[in-house]
């Protein structure tokens, strides 16, 4: 339990959210013509703010750089729907690694 | 004073500090010999103790800000250290609560 | 390995698999594209899978290449349609639609397959995620 774990896991809860609202607005876009579809990054941002001492890192959303349909759009059904779900569990994760943080603390006031 | 009520009572000293589940095991060692002989034998497996919980935890929060980042290779690697973790806080705690009561019925005891 | 693993390599034989499905619909919807005898027939595409080399062995699949059909078809003989030649001969693809619906069942139920792999390993994933907490 330390303010940067938590604060890291908070960063990664942040990006994560972001990144499923991304997935979903790919989504909706799948066949609007010219759409190009948004990644979300944080990773990398976040690993070098640990290294750093802190676990404060923001979330940038880049455009995809895919090759397009004849349509314009690049938006890949099958990798938006993979990281969907590998997004919605590493949320569920990341919830749980709250949690036990938390849980660690409520354990240590414990008295009886 | 006898010596099991001393070694009892200094343990409970010890263990009554509000952060002693926390607090860096440095600080528990360097008490330690100013108990009773009797006593250095549980202040020192307490200490060991403290020594694993804080690894153990800090194994976990690795493990934690590693799975943030996107570079945790299992997932039950972290759930198994986080389980571990609350186990070792949860008996810690236990331990340290029974000693409090120890001491507080030792206190209570007619002079 | 990424942190979901599995999925991942679920993934990358969805991913070959729907590519199988898009050359076997592009087949099948050029199954009557005729051309002059002095052209090359249209060609059949057949997707070819290749296992991805990964340290550990599990880097899964990708599409290795994409294998072309005959290019000189079969001549038939319709005097009738405008690219026919002098004999009344045009260059039609040699495709197969009975081969092409078979490998359209079977390139369907890979997919399936793959993303019954996704669902199976993301209860999975659930369970060592819901790990120690009775």
């Amino acid at each position: 339990m330390s303010d940067v774990t938590v604060a890291a896991i908070h960063s990664a809860l942040n990006g994560l959210a972001l990144r499923q609202r991304v997935i979903a607005d790919n989504i909706a876009n799948i066949n609007t013509p010219g759409y190009h579809a948004k990644k979300v990054g944080f990773e990398s941002a976040l690993a070098s703010a640990v290294s750093g001492g802190t676990g404060a890192a923001g979330a940038d959303v880049q455009t995809s750089l895919e090759p397009t349909r004849l349509d314009g759009n690049n938006v890949n059904l099958d990798q938006e729907t993979l990281s969907n779900v590998d997004t919605g569990l590493r949320y569920q994760l990341m919830l749980r690694a709250m949690d036990n943080e938390f849980g660690l603390v409520r354990d240590s006031l414990r008295t009886a | 004073m006898t010596a099991p009520i001393g070694a009892v009572a200094a343990l409970a000293s010890q263990a009554v500090t509000p952060t002693a589940a926390v607090a860096p095991p440095g600080g528990l060692n360097a008490a330690a010999p100013a108990a009773p002989t009797g006593g250095a034998g549980f202040a020192n497996a307490l200490g060991g103790a403290l020594d694993n919980l804080q690894a153990v935890q800090s194994k976990a929060d690795t493990l934690a800000v590693q799975a943030a980042t996107g570079t945790l290779k299992d997932v039950h690697d972290y759930t198994i250290a986080a389980t571990e973790a609350s186990l070792a806080t949860q008996l810690t705690v236990a331990v340290r609560n029974k000693a409090v009561e120890a001491f507080t019925e030792i206190m209570r005891m007619p002079a | 390995m990424p942190l979901f693993g599995a999925i991942g390599v679920a993934g990358t034989g969805v991913t070959v698999y729907r590519k199988w499905l898009d050359a076997i619909s592009d087949n099948i919807s050029n199954i009557n594209t005729a051309r002059p005898t002095s052209a090359a027939a249209f060609q059949a595409r057949y997707v070819v899978a290749q296992a991805v080399t990964s340290p550990d062995g599990t880097g899964g699949v990708q599409v290795g290449g994409i294998a072309f059909g005959s290019a000189a078809g079969r001549l038939v003989y319709d005097p009738q349609h405008p690219l026919a030649d002098a004999q009344g001969y045009v260059r039609m693809p040699d495709i197969d639609l009975g081969n092409e619906m078979t490998q359209m069942i079977m390139a369907q139920r890979g997919y399936q397959a793959n993303l019954a792999v996704v669902d199976r390993a993301k209860d999975a994933y659930q369970a060592a995620i819901q790990l120690g907490r009775n």
